[in-house]
């Protein structure tokens, strides 16, 4: 049994953008209004984190791309009063749209704040409709949202893989983020299989995890050399 | 207001009582589960094409279901953008989606600008602009023919200048990527072309505030470089950004070095000074390949000081540090760093070129290279070639033509080395002149009432010009004042040459290909001037013998076949493979005949040829000596002639002049990558949150550093008026770390919600530099104040 | 009808006028509160439909502000319902007889807050049409779910609770006839007040006491527990459960006294709530702010000492950043207020008491506030930028809608039910008197025997 993850590497992350870009489209991620936005309303389940300090010219940066971190031990999901948040045998934790009730109890207990409510319903121009991926449903008002590690993507490929009468290779499943990252700093696979890069990744002495002291076990691991990287 | 209004009605109204009763999902209280995108199970493709977005012309691949591009993504198999790709190309579905896009040529009824227009058949308005350009050239006044063209390149532009000559028109003015570093080619070289660095195999990359992440020529270039693809052991090259901001550049790179505005070059030249004071320069490649190192005696006799005395004299680290602000130690150590290391390029932004003696400072930084001679070799520097593509057949020229063509271009002349803002200039004489110089005037991918620096003399040029066409798909501002709208198609629609820009050393011919199908009421322009020609006939007809603007590329792909070099794309080790062999000498033909390499190209999206002959001594230099010129003999001649009073690697000019009290703050104007170009505005996912440093909103802004939000007392998220003596604008005030005190960094391209534009570069002052005409972008004075 | 009511009620005890009086007279001051606070709560009514139809984001709330004036509300109700219950309860069953005249009231208070704090989560709810599913798609790990069972016991019980002890005036209003006679036919359910039917009552008044003590304990712990279950720094604590409790007794008290000034001015029972009531509530009140103080300052206390940077965040944010005001005045009203007022006998009278009161109620809502948002808008990643959250109207309307219900239905209540049990100040009256004489007595030592001297012949 796979247990996806992923490694982000944040020496080679320069903040450009492109992963929540491409999430946004592969996952039919609709944009607010102006005034919603700057409310904190805006929706991006990859969210690039830029901490800054120092002033200039020794201003300093760490970009941190902050998807759903998968937790094994997920504190989300064990509030859910109706079960609408939820792990699989795979370990991906996902949503149950048409159930949630909206009470936002998962993202307050969500000590990484990866989780998004639709304050209002998505607002698509029919026109903009055309390029819905027709594979990830759209959100309807008053749930809440979050990366799903592209699991749709991993249906897929099991299904061409099954067509072609073979395994699941590590490329047939790649989110959308790790697919377009123009420096490769997202690694995506199976974290117990050898065979797969994110394994090996995750034995880099630079490899580390948000809040570990949490117990959450996330599945998304970090490399980060520069000392002020450390979370 | 609720912006689920809309989306209730919607609902409900679909819903009816009917569905209240069986399905209480659907009642009013509760959205709909689904947005309806009418999904039908459809077939799904992947397209690899070419993004047309930006100059770098990366490659991508569609995701099309059933008729739909639903998704964009990169192509692992382009040389350049090797799968990577950024959000502005990732975002292209919203721009081919956009409910905006026009879909029919439209037609002017109301007076100009009053936004009255009616739909016409595709025929209809090509017949009408037959008609007038014909009668252009009945009148016998071809030059009375303007095409203003923003960023374009490949077979369009070839297109658009053979068409022009054909007619006979000399005014082809061209809005676009203008960043002096040809210039400074073609003085030090004898090169006129954007120099090429091979960031892959480099082993240290000094950049002068390029932007390389962000709206460099090619941002993927330089991201693959930086994230260790280009080489299969991964191995990665030392980033370090000068700039005179925290841009994402220098806050990605592995150093950043804040530099006082305009003092780029200042550094670059302390650098110089260490580099000879420690012996660190390669004296084998400077005594055998370069000229006016030592001083010299020129032509007219006179001895002049060389490179060598004048950096000593002038650039002594203690002073550079004082102009600079880049402490001593750090400036030695930046220069043996770029000594020491294998392979150091040091890039020139087109923000050391863009400032009053910009031409000078572009040669300071370029010197750099030569000094450690790491030119024409991988690694280093490189002048590309172009791909060898079929040159469109020289057209004989009808009397008319050649009458037009002996003309003077409107506009002209620019300054001596570079057209500088030609299209300023061209506006300027349209608008001055009495008589209508212009009858007719064709905008391809260009909207100067937005872009410009001076709308306002657009406008009044407009006003003079009796007939305006617009090809844009979008009603733009200036297409907006146009007689006559032909759409042309969205990118994803089209057929289109994509060669990457000169940054990436080695010919590139990306093909970019129709995933989706077009509006019916649309044109792609290529074909739109081919029926002009056409429909003109005569010689001009003659000139462009093709029925379509696919089968024009495909006739100039012929020549790729025929050249017997390069290959298609293919993966990391066919590029390893085709390399080697090339290196050898060798070249396997993969193809039959022309029809299946055709076919094949089109499949694998397109050409490139990683070959370069270091050998040969023209990828130097090509001035008359053979030899690079650090003091090149035309531009001291030019800065004797006129009363210049700065020489090249002259004393540290101490601009920077006691600042008006009024306008006590400086401007630092830059592209926002996300939004580099006009039309990126449309697009929702790039405008909600164009920058990630800092976190900012839908919103235009302009950035200051604490100190001096509180000399100003004016808080974090105030909106305020930007005001220097040109103009003003609303923004609202971001206070950012990233920036030096006393300057405010102005993102450009943004607008505000309502449409209501934000552009620094209008307030921009009459500074240019003189040599290449070029406007400064970094020595306007402004204040801020409250709005 | 109304005029031979009121001469029955001539016919009829003093205590008996005097408390059923309000039945069926009706002030005209009454009136005009009960027209305006209808206005409220219509209008809050409008404010939920828009909030419905449109969605949650007519709120003011936001990410990471995910929780606000609704969550905020619920706490407080479901605390202000520990006055009635849990007080009365424990009076009764440690026999305090002061308690006689103010058990009614206090079980009134209860059982009607107890429904408009259980709304408040529906209210909070994205996709109320969805509520069902907590039942169809329960999952038994999730706090909230322990709450919809706790608060559902807790309500059975307290209206069951408020029942019984009803019975016998019940009984007595059908009998004395003077209104509804259909109605409270059925209300008094045959009770006809025979010895052994009262004997049978007050065995089971005895039971409940004892039963919804737990109970009302269990509710509010749990309602501590939903925050505290979660990781987010200053809700991660142990203490809440027993900190909630103590927060819900002591504006469960507040409530009691404001009530009791209201109702004794209202309807003339300054008879029935006597300074000496005051006084012993106010003694409670005293005991309590003592306790708050205690439970708080253990809880910032230990936040403060470990330093936990996270942790640190959002104490400072209370104690110094955006929420000083809320947090210092939370201070005054639950603490030096009710302190300083209550600690001298001569304040302890019934205005002095209805001031603490109103502080403490005050205090205690803002305790709530500042539990809720400050942690809510404080994400535990440093690197998460700090939300902001601004009430709209649309939730204000609502929370005072909320109030206005609640005083309006209490209000509606005292025409239907007396609000101080009539029965047990008639047993008062008729036997305590001698039973706690005879108490008294028990705890005392036997007085010996004299043996007489027995004269003989
Ligand atoms: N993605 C994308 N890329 C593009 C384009 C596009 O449309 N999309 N357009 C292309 C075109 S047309 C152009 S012209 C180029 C423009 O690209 P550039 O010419 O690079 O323009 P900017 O990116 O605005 O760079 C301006 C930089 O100059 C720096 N600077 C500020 N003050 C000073 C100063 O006083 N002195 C100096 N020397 N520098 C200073 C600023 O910090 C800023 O980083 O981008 C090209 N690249
Ligand atoms: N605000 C602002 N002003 C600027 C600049 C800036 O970055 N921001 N940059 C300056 C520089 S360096 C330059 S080079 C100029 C460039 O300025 P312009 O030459 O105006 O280039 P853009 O504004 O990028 O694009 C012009 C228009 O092309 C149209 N267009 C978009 N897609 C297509 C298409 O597929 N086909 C056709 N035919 N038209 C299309 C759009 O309507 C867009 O408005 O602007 C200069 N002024
Ligand atoms: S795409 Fe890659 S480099 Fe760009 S922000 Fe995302 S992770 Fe960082
Ligand atoms: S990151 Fe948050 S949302 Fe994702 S699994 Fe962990 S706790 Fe749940
Ligand atoms: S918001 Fe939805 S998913 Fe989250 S806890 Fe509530 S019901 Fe479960
Ligand atoms: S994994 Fe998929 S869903 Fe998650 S952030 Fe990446 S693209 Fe979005
Ligand atoms: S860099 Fe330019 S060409 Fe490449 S993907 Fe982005 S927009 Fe398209
Ligand atoms: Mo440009």
């Amino acid at each position: 049994m796979a247990r996806w993850g992923m490694v982000i590497d944040l020496d080679l992350c320069t903040g450009c953008g492109a992963c929540e870009v491409a999430c946004k489209s592969e996952n039919n991620i609709a944009t607010v209004p102006p005034d919603q936005a700057e409310m904190g309303r805006a929706i991006s389940w990859m969210k690039i984190q830029s901490h800054l300090e120092g002033e200039f010219p020794d201003t300093g940066v760490l970009f941190t791309p902050r998807p759903c971190m998968h937790c094994d031990n997920p504190p989300c999901i064990r509030v859910c009063p109706v079960g609408a948040t939820y792990i699989n045998e795979e370990g991906i934790v996902g949503q149950i749209y048409p159930r949630c009730i909206g009470c936002r109890y998962c993202a307050n207990a969500c000590p990484y704040t990866a989780k998004y409510f639709n304050w209002y319903g998505p607002e698509w121009s029919p026109s903009e409709r055309r390029h819905l991926n027709p594979d990830v449903s759209t959100r309807p008002k008053g749930v809440i949202e979050k990366c799903t590690f592209c699991h749709h993507r991993l249906q897929k490929a099991r299904e061409e893989a099954r067509a072609d009468g073979r395994d699941l290779r590590e490329e047939d499943y790649q989110p959308a983020c790790a697919d377009v990252c123009p420096t490769r700093a997202i690694t995506f696979g199976d974290l117990d299989d050898h065979s797969h890069r994110v394994a090996e990744l995750t034995e880099d002495p630079r490899a580390m995890r948000l809040m570990e002291d949490l117990g959450t076990r996330p599945k998304v691991y970090y490399l980060a050399s520069r000392e002020r990287n450390a979370p | 207001m609720s912006p689920t209004r809309r989306e209730f009605v919607v609902t409900a109204g679909a819903a009816g009582a009917a569905v209240v009763l069986s399905r209480p999902q659907a009642v009013f209280w509760t959205a709909a589960d689904q947005v309806d995108a009418g999904w039908e199970p459809g077939l799904e493709d992947r397209i690899t094409s070419a993004c047309l977005v930006c100059p770098a012309r990366c490659g991508i691949r569609g995701r099309v279901v059933d008729g739909r591009l639903v998704e964009i993504t990169g192509d692992p198999l382009h040389p350049v953008s090797r799968g990577g790709i950024c959000s502005r190309g990732l975002a292209g579905v919203q721009m081919l989606y956009h409910p905006r896009r026009l879909t029919s040529p439209l037609e002017r009824v109301g007076p100009r600008g009053s936004g009255e227009w009616r739909e016409v058949s595709r025929a209809e308005a090509l017949s009408r602009v037959v008609e007038r350009l014909g009668a252009v050239r009945e009148e016998g006044r071809p030059e009375g023919l303007a095409l203003l063209s923003g960023y374009c390149a490949g077979t369009m532009a070839d297109l658009w200048r053979h068409f022009l000559r054909t007619f006979g028109s000399p005014n082809h003015v061209r809005d676009e990527y203008a960043d002096g570093t040809d210039t400074v080619m073609a003085l030090t070289h004898g090169i006129p072309r954007a120099p090429g660095y091979d960031l892959d195999r480099a082993g240290f990359v000094l950049s002068f505030g390029a932007p390389l992440f962000e709206s460099w020529w090619s941002p993927i270039q330089a991201l693959a470089a930086f994230g260790g693809r280009g080489t299969h052991e991964g191995r990665r090259p030392r980033f370090v950004q000068v700039d005179t901001r925290f841009s994402r550049t220098a806050a990605a790179a592995h150093e950043w070095v804040g530099v006082r505005p305009g003092t780029h070059a200042a550094l670059a030249l302390g650098i110089a000074y260490v580099l000879i004071r420690d012996e660190l320069i390669d004296h084998r490649f400077v005594a055998q390949y370069v000229s006016g190192f030592e001083d010299f005696t020129d032509a007219t006799g006179r001895s002049r000081d060389g490179y060598r005395s004048l950096v000593m004299r002038n650039y002594r680290t203690e002073e550079v540090s004082a102009a600079t602000g880049v402490s001593v130690s750090r400036i030695t150590e930046l220069a043996r760093s770029f000594a020491s290391t294998r392979l150091s390029v040091a890039v020139c932004g087109s923000d050391v070129t863009r400032s009053p003696s910009g031409l000078l400072e572009g040669l300071a930084v370029h010197s750099l290279n030569v000094l450690v001679g790491n030119i024409g070799r991988p690694g280093g520097v490189m002048f590309g070639v172009d791909p060898p593509l079929q040159p469109l057949s020289e057209p004989i020229l009808d009397a008319t033509a050649r009458s037009g063509l002996a003309r003077e271009p409107i506009g002209t002349p620019g300054a001596q080395f570079g057209g500088g803002d030609g299209p300023l200039r061209f506006a300027e004489s349209v608008a001055g002149s009495t008589d209508s110089q212009i009858e007719a005037l064709l905008l391809y991918y260009a909207n100067p009432l937005e872009s410009s620096a001076r709308p306002g003399v657009w406008r009044e040029a407009l006003e003079r010009i009796p007939f305006v066409v617009s090809f844009s798909p979008f009603l733009d501002e200036t297409s907006g004042y146009a007689d006559l709208i032909l759409p042309d198609l969205l990118p994803y629609e089209r057929w289109q040459d994509a060669p990457t820009p000169s940054s990436y050393p080695y010919p590139v011919w990306g093909l970019s290909r129709p995933m989706v199908d077009p509006p019916a009421g649309g044109t792609h322009t290529g074909d739109a001037v081919l029926e002009l020609a056409r429909g003109l006939g005569g010689s001009v007809a003659e000139a462009l013998p093709f029925d379509s603007f696919e089968s024009l590329l495909k006739a100039r792909a012929q020549d790729l076949f025929a050249s017997h070099s390069g290959m298609l794309f293919g993966d990391e080790f066919e590029r390893r493979h085709h390399r080697q062999m090339e290196q050898r000498g060798w070249w396997l033909p993969e193809h039959r005949d022309f029809e299946s390499f055709w076919a094949d190209l089109v499949v694998r999206g397109g050409w490139v040829d990683l070959f370069y002959d270091e050998t040969d001594p023209s990828r130097l230099s090509r001035r008359g000596d053979g030899r690079i010129a650090l003091m090149p003999g035309e531009l001291l001649q030019a800065l004797d002639e006129e009363d210049h009073t700065e020489a090249p690697f002259g004393p540290i000019s101490r601009t920077r002049s006691a600042t008006a009290a009024e306008y006590p703050l400086l401007l630092i104007p830059y592209r926002l990558s996300t939004l580099a170009s006009g039309t990126l505005a449309l697009e929702r996912w790039l405008v909600e949150q164009p920058s990630v440093l800092p976190g900012v909103f839908w919103r235009p802004w302009v950035e200051v550093s604490s100190g001096t939000a509180d000399e100003l007392r004016l808080a974090d998220g105030t909106m305020v008026w930007v005001v220097s003596s040109r103009g003003r604008y609303r923004a609202r005030l971001t206070v950012f770390p990233g920036t030096a005190r006393g300057t405010v960094c102005a993102p450009y391209r943004l607008r505000h919600p309502d449409g209501e534009l934000a552009n620094p570069l209008q307030l921009l002052d009459e500074t240019r530099d003189p040599l290449t005409g070029l406007s400064a972008w970094f020595t306007t004075q402004i204040r801020l104040e409250r709005a | 009808m109304r005029r031979d009511a009121s001469a029955r009620l001539a016919g009829m005890s003093a205590d008996e006028q005097a408390l059923l009086r309000p039945l069926l007279e009706t002030s005209r001051g009454f009136k005009i509160t009960a027209v305006v606070l209808g206005g409220i709560v219509l209008w809050g009514a409008v404010a939920y439909y828009l909030q419905v139809r449109y969605g949650l984001g007519r709120t003011g709330l936001n990410r990471p502000g995910y929780w606000g004036i609704y969550i905020i509300c619920f706490v407080f109700f479901i605390g202000i319902s520990h006055a009635g219950t849990l007080i009365s309860a424990i009076l009764r069953v440690s026999k305090a007889e002061w308690r006689r005249s103010i058990t009614r009231s206090a079980e009134l208070i209860t059982v009607l807050v107890i429904g408009f704090g259980a709304i408040q989560p529906i209210i909070d709810l994205g996709r109320p049409d969805r509520v069902m599913n907590v039942l169809l798609h329960a999952q038994l790990l999730s706090p909230l779910l322990w709450d919809v069972i706790s608060i559902g016991l807790y309500f059975t019980a307290c209206t069951v609770y408020l029942y019984v002890p009803l019975l016998p005036d019940l009984a007595l209003i059908r009998d004395s006839g003077i209104k509804a006679p259909r109605l409270y036919r059925f209300l008094a359910a045959g009770y006809r007040d025979t010895p052994p039917q009262r004997a049978r009552l007050e065995r089971a008044i005895g039971i409940l006491s004892i039963i919804v003590i737990p109970i009302a304990v269990s509710v509010h712990t749990v309602i501590g527990w939903i925050f505290a279950m979660t990781l987010r720094p200053m809700w991660h604590s142990t203490i809440f459960g027993p900190y909630f409790v103590m927060g819900a007794i002591y504006s469960g008290i507040a409530a009691i006294l404001v009530a009791m000034a209201v109702l004794r001015k209202a309807y003339g029972l300054q008879q029935y709530f006597k300074a000496v009531h005051f006084d012993y509530l106010g003694r409670l009140l005293l005991l309590f702010s003592l306790l708050w103080f205690y439970f708080t300052f253990a809880e910032y206390l230990t936040a403060f000492y470990g330093g936990e940077p996270a942790e640190m965040r959002t104490f400072w944010a209370k104690i110094s950043g955006p929420f000083a005001i809320p947090f210092w005045s939370m201070v005054a009203g639950c603490f030096f207020i009710p302190l300083t007022l209550m600690w001298r006998q001569s304040t302890r009278t019934p205005r002095g008491t209805f001031v603490a009161g109103i502080a403490v109620m005050i205090g205690m809502w803002l305790e709530r506030f500042n539990i809720v948002v400050p942690t809510s808008v404080n994400p535990r990643w440093e690197v998460e930028s700090i939300g902001h959250y601004i009430p709209s109207w649309i939730e204000m309307s609502i929370m005072s809608a909320t109030f206005s219900g609640f005083i309006l239905l209490y209000m509606f209540a005292t025409k239907f039910v007396p609000i101080v049990s009539i029965w047990e100040i008639k047993e008062g009256r008729e036997e305590s008197v001698q039973q706690v004489s005879d108490r008294v007595a028990g705890y005392l030592p036997d007085i010996p025997a004299v043996v007489a001297g027995g004269e003989s012949g």
